[in-house]
């Protein structure tokens, strides 16, 4: 496995977790959102930080965002108090938000070699509607201008005089 | 229960992003709750039978759909031929 495939695995094997977690039967962009916000990468780390995005502030936006999309039809989560079911040992599948995801962040990389995880939450945060879109828009975070500062440091980290650790 | 209001649509919701994004959190509850559901059924010592005909699927949708899960999470699950007591 290269290297750019072991740094996907990684993202995509947190993923997985992050499905089960949620009793999904398949990875959305928002468990690459959450595992993304659950890796030491530098540029994920300097883009979702400083907006309050580390793994707990993604898992309480995207709470937030589902308890809204059912208030709007008049349901509550927190009405059924049913035991939480045990997780699938299977591996989810890539659901078509997680795919779209991807697809946006290997369109962002011109060699193949040069893709990192910032791509990925390139990909995740392209997504102009969706949870990942409402949840980031319900907690008062611009996305564009995350999507500008993930181009930014990617930009910077391209360039040989501010070479950055892959 | 989604209270009538004339000024909106037909699923009392004026936004039609808010109308997708409420299919979405449905689909994603009504899985969390059939696994919860059937879980909690499998426990109690109901038959897959009785499991798919109460949720309207049939058996082997049922089965194929938890019993790998519920067989990993340990549940004793009732045979075929025993009956429920």
């Amino acid at each position: 496995m290269s290297a750019v495939d072991e740094l996907l695995a990684a993202v995509l094997a947190a993923a997985e977790d992050e499905a089960r977690h949620d009793s999904s039967p398949t990875v959305e962009a928002r468990h690459l959102l959450l595992a993304l916000a659950g890796e030491p990468e530098a540029i994920t780390q300097a883009v979702l930080g400083p907006v309050g995005l580390d793994h707990q502030g993604v898992r309480a936006a995207l709470d937030r965002e589902f308890e809204h999309s059912l208030s709007t039809v008049g349901f509550s989560p927190a009405t059924y108090a049913l035991p939480r079911p045990s997780a699938s040992p299977d591996h989810p599948r890539l659901g078509s938000s997680a795919k779209l995801a991807l697809e946006r962040g290997f369109a962002s990389v011109a060699r193949k070699k040069d893709l990192r995880q910032a791509h990925v939450l390139l990909g995740v945060l392209r997504a102009e509607v969706g949870s990942v879109a409402r949840a980031l828009s319900l907690a008062g975070i611009d996305r564009s201008a995350l999507v500008d500062r993930v181009r930014e440091g990617l930009a910077r980290s391209e360039r040989p005089d501010g070479e950055e650790a892959p | 229960m989604v209270a009538y209001m004339p000024d909106q649509d037909a699923t009392g919701v004026r936004d039609p992003a808010d109308a997708l994004a409420a299919v979405a959190a449905l689909r994603r509850l009504a899985d969390q709750l059939e696994d919860a559901a059937v879980e909690q059924a499998m426990r109690s010592g109901w038959s897959w039978p009785d499991v798919a005909e109460a949720l309207g699927i049939t058996r082997q949708a049922v089965h194929k759909k938890h019993a790998k899960r519920l067989i990993a999470a340990g549940v004793k699950l009732r045979r075929r031929d025993d009956v429920r007591g």
